[in-house]
């Protein structure tokens, strides 16, 4: 039976959680439609609540703001916002249009990667028994390559990676989408051709992503992914 | 929202107009001063405006995606002046302004406002404190279990069970309208 974090959800719509309970329910309620449904008429409580604080503002307030905006000039994308987005919208036209393009390259390479001694075509060619999905790169960081494989019968997925060295402070870090929240999936500091063994559950259907992020990895994503695919 | 997240300024201003007087009154309510609610419910707005793109309709409406900023622009800044008086003047006031007294008073313009005082006094006042002391005072649930001395368990139970009552009277009110 799944358990529901009931308790914590009106805590969450009164804003008394801190940032890792507050990922851990909102991870719960991005699967769970009984308890989105449930928070988001929470938070209209908790905003009817706000509404009894209501009084006039300064007369200069709406100026100062509409002024310093814009002085500031447009919004900054945020880079969770951009990791979501290349999921929500390419994923159903253009990446598999582009997986079905770098499919065609990746196997015409093969043959010529195979004479070049490629590491990266010569680890892909060895996989058998086992579903293989090319990472499309985004064209953040150049030359890196990736693909997904889910091995039969059930041992972990797990990512083939070229990279380059990771700047200073940096790290790799590979992430599992499902619906709203990227999961964080395992690190890696290697360069060149390297296996990652994605440390979160993988789903069909899931997205998978790499992103550059503080060494040592966070919880939540901040960087831009590098590479991209969807299971 | 979205001609917000596109660099329309005045889209913004058309923001403040629908909900600036909420988002100004608690972030009053939580500091207790007028020069720094300005203050802080003009960074709140410059936070919408910096993080527009990453408003997402599916995760909830504007006005609580709004409230929650308003809030965190003012726990923040409570907590980086380190005010402490501040804080504890909140807490007083969140207090005196659900006691059930103030359900009658005549001064409450508005009176959905009015409704939710009055489902707010009508909760038990253990329920009342702990929402009172999350909401307006910003304690995490761990803090309000250190300054009531209740287990943190009871702690859960009453902001679960408070915001439960709340949130059933609101909609039963709203079915009455």
């Amino acid at each position: 039976m799944t358990s529901h974090p009931t308790d914590d959800l009106a805590a969450l719509a009164l804003g008394t959680l801190d940032a890792e309970e507050t990922r851990v329910v909102r991870a719960h309620v991005s699967a769970c439609e009984s308890c989105d449904v449930e928070l988001r008429a929470l938070e209209e409580a908790a905003f009817a609540l706000a509404e009894t604080a209501e009084r006039d503002t300064p007369d200069s307030l709406r100026t100062k703001i509409v002024e310093r905006a814009r002085r500031e000039g447009r919004p900054r994308r945020s880079p969770s916002a951009s990791f979501l987005d290349l999921f929500r919208r390419p994923v159903p036209l253009a990446i598999p249009v582009a997986l079905a393009v770098l499919l065609a390259i990746s196997l015409a390479a093969y043959a010529g990667a195979q004479r070049d001694g490629d590491r990266y075509a010569r680890a892909l060619s060895g996989i058998a028994g086992a579903k293989v999905v090319a990472l499309v790169p985004t064209g953040e960081v150049a030359g890196v390559r990736g693909s997904l494989v889910i091995p039969a019968g059930g041992a972990a997925p797990y990512l083939i990676l070229d990279l380059p060295a990771a700047p200073s402070g940096k790290t790799w870090e590979a992430w599992i989408l499902r619906g709203e929240t990227p999961l964080a999936a395992g690190i890696t500091n290697d360069r060149g051709v390297t296996t990652l063994v994605l440390t979160a559950p993988l789903a069909s259907g899931d997205g998978v992503a790499v992103t550059l992020e503080p060494s040592g990895g966070v919880e939540r994503v901040t960087g831009t992914p590098v590479l991209a695919g969807k299971t | 929202m979205s001609r917000v997240a596109g660099g329309d300024a005045d889209a913004l201003g058309e923001l403040y107009d629908h909900y600036g007087r909420v988002v100004f009154g608690v972030i009053y309510r939580m500091l207790g001063s007028p020069e720094s609610a300005e203050e802080v419910a003009q960074n709140a707005f410059h936070s919408v405006w910096r993080q527009a793109t990453a408003y997402r309709p599916d995760r909830g409406s504007v006005r609580t995606w709004l409230l929650a900023i308003a809030r965190n622009a003012a726990i923040d800044w409570r907590r980086s002046k380190g005010n402490r008086m501040g804080r504890e003047t909140a807490i007083d006031e969140s207090l005196m302004l659900v006691d059930e007294r103030r359900v009658e008073d005549t001064v409450i313009a508005s009176l959905r406002a009015q409704r939710v005082r009055a489902a707010v006094a009508s909760l038990p006042r253990e329920q009342r404190e702990v929402l009172s002391l999350a909401f307006w005072s910003g304690l995490s649930q761990t803090e309000i279990a250190k300054r009531t001395g209740a287990p943190l368990g009871t702690v859960k139970s009453r902001v679960r069970l408070g915001m439960a009552r709340l949130r059933e009277w609101l909609g039963d009110d709203e079915v009455r309208r």
